[in-house]
């Protein structure tokens, strides 16, 4: 986005050509979304039903201006004279009562009766998810399960089966949409809501809060990748295993300072001294596609710069800047849990 | 104005038209309650945990009557414009008669507005079963 398309003034001075350009700059901007984040880049049966009802309300909207420009036409251009009462009175109750009235009740009826197939039951898998300042605290519970495995930040689901979401909140209203899969679902403090997805074509797909939580809102995102459903459960298993023991020099270095500076007080990293729940869960973090929340990537570059700037990444977040630590130790500490695979 | 129109007279033909003039507020009053119950006690409902089969068809229940009474406001509206009888859908003229029928034709035109408001309201009770 360019300072020249931010300023509308700039724009209207430049002329309708420069107006054009900045139109069509947005528009390629926009396509850029159109992958990963676009309810109209249907890869689930929720989205496909929520995209259909945008495409015939698009068209009725099209036939609608269409037609009510072609009536002010003829009226202002080809007829302006006065009409007859017999002609008028017919026309301004059939198309200004019965006419929306039975469209609008059409729509209302179609799209009431969609809601419940955007809850509907899961197939075996139910995902707990609660909205945190900024980010989502996420607890797989497969069908028998007793106790959840815990991670955060980002979802993985098989493709073809139907997943609940158990959503909830901490402190603040959150909203969870995955626009590729389905619709959106508020999350509040001391209430659980409930959506189901059901994905039907492996990818990744980006999630976002969707509800103006604070500060941060904007950078509360998520991956969600969409597996085979083999595939998922060999995820699964793997990320319900204790963390990886650190290999290497740097990354055993690094293990010791996450502990010698108190991570572990906020985070957890299964099979280690560190059980603090008030940050993500680190177990295996190393696997993640991205940091904070879909900030940024999941480099080794990335897990350094998270840590010395986490404030400048993302504003007002609880979890304090490490900028005291020498370049070393923070390539030392990004060894470390990027190797919690 | 003409010497038809004097002020004791037109107090008097108001004061004549203070019931039409209350009546016409019936059914916009009928489909605001309706509304008001709907949400309230269904949100209630699902809040205390109150069985939801039972609230959602009290509310049903509660919407055929407040449509039935609608349709009744609107009835005795219509009758009250009688357009056929007359044959004026219009009634521009400022005296008696022409205020009665024109309160009439509003308190029609209300109660058709409140009527399909009051469907509109029903319809998720109708389509949507559980309190998610």
């Amino acid at each position: 986005m360019t300072a020249m398309s931010r300023d509308p003034v700039t724009i209207g001075r430049g002329g309708p050509s420069r107006a054009i350009f900045a139109v069509f700059l947005l528009c390629t901007t926009l396509s850029a979304c159109g992958d990963r984040q676009s309810t109209l880049n249907v890869a689930g049966e929720d989205a496909a039903a929520i995209a259909t009802l945008f495409w015939v309300m698009l068209a009725g909207a099209v036939v609608l201006w269409l037609g009510m420009n072609g009536l002010f036409f003829y009226l202002s251009r080809v007829a302006p004279g006065a009409f007859p009462d017999r002609l008028v009175r017919p026309l301004l109750i059939g198309g200004g009562i019965v006419l929306p009235t039975v469209i609008l009740a059409t729509l209302l009826v179609w799209s009431l009766t969609m809601l419940p197939d955007q809850r509907a039951p899961d197939d075996g898998l139910r995902v707990k998810v609660t909205g945190e300042q900024w980010w989502w605290r996420v607890e797989y519970w497969p069908k028998g399960a007793e106790a959840p495995v815990v991670t955060a930040n980002e979802i993985r689901l098989p493709v073809g089966s139907r997943t609940g979401f158990e959503l909830d909140a901490h402190k603040v209203i959150h909203s969870f949409w995955i626009p590729a899969l389905g619709g959106k679902m508020d999350m509040f403090p001391g209430r659980t809501t409930y959506v189901s997805l059901r994905p039907e074509k492996t990818g990744t797909f980006r999630g976002q809060c969707a509800e103006f939580c604070g500060a941060s809102h904007a950078w509360m995102a998520f991956e969600t990748v969409v597996l085979p459903p083999d595939d998922f459960e060999a995820w699964l298993a793997a990320e319900a295993r204790d963390a990886t023991p650190p290999e290497g020099d740097a990354a055993r270095r690094g293990a010791a300072l996450f502990a010698a500076e108190g991570c572990g007080a906020c985070h957890t990293v299964r099979g280690t001294e560190a059980v603090g729940q008030v940050g993500p869960d680190l177990t295996h973090v190393g696997s993640r596609l991205t940091l904070g929340a879909g900030r940024i990537g999941a480099t080794l570059d990335d897990f350094a710069a998270w840590v010395e700037h986490t404030g400048a990444l993302k504003p007002e977040v609880k979890m304090p800047a490490y900028d005291h630590l020498s370049d070393g130790q923070l390539a030392d500490l990004a060894a470390y849990l990027k190797g919690l695979e | 104005m003409t010497d038809r129109h004097t002020p004791e007279k037109d107090s008097a033909e108001f004061a004549a038209e203070a019931g039409s003039l209350w009546r016409i507020t019936f059914a916009p009053a009928t489909w605001a309650g309706h509304f008001l119950l709907c949400y309230t006690l269904f949100a209630t409902g699902c809040a205390k945990g109150w069985p939801v089969g039972t609230v959602r068809h009290g509310l049903i229940g509660m919407s055929v009557l407040a449509l039935a009474v609608i349709a009744l406001i609107g009835w005795r509206a219509y009758a009250q414009w009688s357009p056929r009888s007359t044959g004026r859908i219009v009634n521009p003229r400022g005296d008696a008669e022409d205020r009665h029928h024109f309160l009439g034709h509003a308190g029609f035109l209300l109660a058709v507005i409140s009527f399909i408001g009051v469907v509109f309201v029903t319809l998720p009770l109708l389509l949507l079963e559980g309190c998610r």
